[in-house]
């Protein structure tokens, strides 16, 4: 069991996460809007479950332990952190200066999820448990690839690359609440009072 | 009977001949005077076709048929003259059949076997392109080329006004070749062996929006065709927000065309085929202006290290990121060449060119394309008449004299190949403000003075300075910032 100290810090994380989590929400929604209008798209646009992008639906939600959703958190917001900064060089070799503000809306819900995720690394430090590295993340991504032969794919015509933006979006904002209730959850005490529960 | 002879060299001529008998025929003896002097050439052939020389003007022919036995049962004599023979070239051989997707262009390379006729002969290639598995015929072009003894490659370019994803196109070639020296019968050759170029939609995965992510100017016409796997059905195509209708190319390829294309947004317009399971295909259409011939370009020198041109763009071409307008200045005299680093979203455009050393005249072209065309605007300049000095900088003001002040002040640039012209401002509470001219030498890198004379004493006094070249004045540099300063008491 913790500390009560460790207890109240995971805590005020939590709580500081679940902020957090609100606000990239509500910057994700309206980023989401502009970049649908900018693109020329229909935001009801249907789109194919974009590669690379964690799904934020998961079942038996409920029986999954506060390390699995510290982790299954961190690899998403990690994802993401790497699809934005795409979208970001994307932006910028399509449109160059013409879309300036698109852009910089682009790259401040880039850096929300970047300190999001950075905030998930300090709540599975928090349980001396410490974050997975991203080089073995990344060799896990890689050794997918190289099993996935075949020549290598041909590179996405703009307007796949467009509904690709939009899928991400989406999928991070569904992230966002997904998030939400995972900190609630790991905020809450265990029945019985007593310190909250260790994550493991 | 009907004996005919064919030559696809003008040297070589190839008869062949019937036989109504039917008798089973064994082999023939061919024999054919070259000229009225020397004997008939003879030889035995089992088939009904002789290889020849064509002749000077006309040669006798004698053909004995014989029976599988050997008993002769068939002889005739024929008169060949140059006239009967038929020239029919060589059917040309296509080298290579290559798609350019991005401008839907087809580029056909075959040889023209030129090496086997006289020189300066005139050839015409009948070039036909033809469309879907039914082969219709989309073009027929006659080209013309003159043969050159050699064998020779040449080229032929077309565009289509439909992607060429979009269905398969196949092209094939003839020759026609005006021997004006041959007496005989000409006719075109054979057509050639088809080539294809698969449409995406003979590929069992092929499926998409085309032409993908291209650019057009304002005004055209463009045409959009919709690939889609076996079995899906699409709902609709739209070219930004408007459905048009479809025209179905194949089972598996529709197409709208789009007319007097308007300009497109920073993002391009969306072109979009929705499918009946929901999914969506599509492209991207950036439709701008080629660029505008670049206005009132002008050249100047702030320091003698750097040449600063600007330029008035025109009309903005409404292509942006990878696809803007970009500019280029090239030098004739120096060769050099120098991109320019220009922000398509401020209206002023500004290019940096070194001053090369020794070299006082710039001959520049201001080269500037973007994907739809480009143009230029030159300049030729000799930069020791195009100087604006940069900012005069720490000007200071000292004198312990009553009625005279020292002033002294740094400029940033190497202007020894000039004089220069500066100008201080005088300006105090009690009297109307002066200016002073001073010429002297140009300095590297440094700083020049001046002495004021005739000042009053015990008065304070404003001091700024500009500077310009003495000899060919182009522009004043910005005046320095105020030095105050008060005169000695008397």
């Amino acid at each position: 069991a913790d500390s009560p100290s460790a207890a109240l810090q995971r805590r005020d994380l939590c709580a500081r996460g679940i902020r957090l989590a609100g606000k990239m929400r509500a910057d994700v929604l309206n980023l989401l809007d502009a970049y649908a209008e900018r693109q020329g798209l229909d935001a009801s646009a249907s789109v194919a479950a974009v590669e690379g992008v964690p799904a934020a639906a998961v079942e038996r939600w409920d029986e999954q332990t506060g390390t699995q959703r510290l982790l299954e958190n961190l690899a998403a917001y990690r994802a993401f952190r790497a699809l934005l900064a795409q979208m970001l060089e994307e932006h910028r070799e399509q449109l160059g200066e013409a879309d300036a503000a698109l852009g910089r809306a682009l790259a401040a819900v880039l850096l929300q999820v970047s300190a999001f995720a950075y905030h998930l690394e300090e709540l599975l430090r928090l349980e001396s448990r410490g974050p997975p590295g991203e080089e073995q993340e990344q060799e896990e991504e890689e050794e997918e690839e190289e099993e996935a032969d075949g020549p290598p794919p041909q590179p996405p015509g703009l307007f796949e690359q467009k509904l690709r933006g939009l899928g991400v979006l989406r999928e991070l904002a569904q992230w966002a609440v997904r998030s939400a209730r995972d900190l609630r959850q790991l905020a809450k005490p265990s029945p019985g009072s007593g310190p909250a529960p260790s994550l493991a | 009977q009907s004996l005919k002879c064919v030559t696809h060299n003008l040297h070589i001529m190839i008869c062949t001949w019937d036989v109504t008998s039917r008798r089973r025929h064994g082999q023939t003896d061919f024999c054919y005077t070259t000229n009225d002097l020397s004997p008939p050439v003879c030889f035995k052939t089992k088939e009904k076709k002789v290889e020849i020389p064509v002749p000077e003007s006309s040669s006798t022919v004698t053909i004995t048929t014989s029976s599988s036995s050997g008993t002769p049962f068939a002889n005739k004599e024929f008169e060949i003259n140059k006239k009967d023979v038929l020239f029919i070239p060589v059917t040309p051989r296509i080298l290579s059949l290559m798609p350019d997707f991005s401008t839907s262009t087809l580029n056909l390379k075959w040889s023209d076997n030129g090496s086997v006729f006289p020189y300066g002969l005139d050839a015409f290639w009948q070039i036909q392109v033809l469309r879907k598995e039914t082969m219709e015929k989309v073009t027929e072009v006659t080209y013309h080329s003159k043969l050159t003894h050699e064998d020779v490659i040449l080229s032929w370019n077309w565009t289509s006004d439909l992607p060429l994803e979009c269905m398969s196109h196949y092209v094939k070639i003839r020759c026609y070749i005006n021997v004006t020296q041959f007496a005989g019968l000409k006719d075109w050759s054979d057509w050639s062996p088809v080539e294809v170029i698969p449409g995406k939609d003979t590929d069992p995965s092929g499926s998409g929006v085309f032409p993908l992510d291209t650019v057009v100017a304002v005004g055209s016409d463009v045409t959009f065709c919709c690939v889609h796997e076996e079995g899906l059905n699409i709902t609709n195509m739209t070219y930004g927000s408007k459905p048009y209708p479809m025209i179905q190319l194949s089972s598996r390829s529709n197409a709208i065309r789009v007319l007097n294309a308007s300009a497109s947004d920073t993002s391009g317009t969306n072109v979009v085929c929705r499918f009946n399971n929901g999914m969506l295909e599509g492209t991207v259409l950036f439709v701008g202006y080629a660029p505008d011939i670049p206005q009132d370009l002008s050249c100047e020198t702030p320091n003698f290290r750097i040449i600063k041109c600007t330029w008035k763009p025109g009309r903005p071409s409404g292509l942006y990121g990878k696809r803007r307008t970009k500019y280029s200045l090239f030098e004739r005299t120096s060769g050099k060449n120098v991109s320019c680093e220009v922000n398509e979203m401020n209206r002023e455009r500004v290019c940096g060119f070194p001053v090369m050393p020794g070299q006082k005249i710039y001959d520049f072209i201001l080269g500037v394309s973007n994907p739809i065309g480009q143009t230029e605007s030159s300049l030729l300049v000799d930069i020791t008449q195009r100087v604006h000095p940069k900012t005069p900088e720490k000007l200071t003001v000292s004198g312990n004299n009553s009625t005279s002040v020292h002033l002294r002040w740094f400029i940033n640039g190497s202007f020894a190949e000039i004089r220069l012209l500066c100008q201080i401002e005088i300006s105090s509470g009690h009297s109307e403000q002066k200016l002073h001219n001073v010429s002297m030498p140009g300095g590297k890198l440094s700083a020049y003075t001046a002495q004021l004379n005739a000042l009053l004493p015990y008065t304070k006094y404003q001091f700024k300075v500009r500077c310009s070249a003495a000899d060919h004045f182009w522009r004043w540099s910005d005046w320095s910032r105020i030095e105050e300063f008060t005169t000695a008491e008397a």
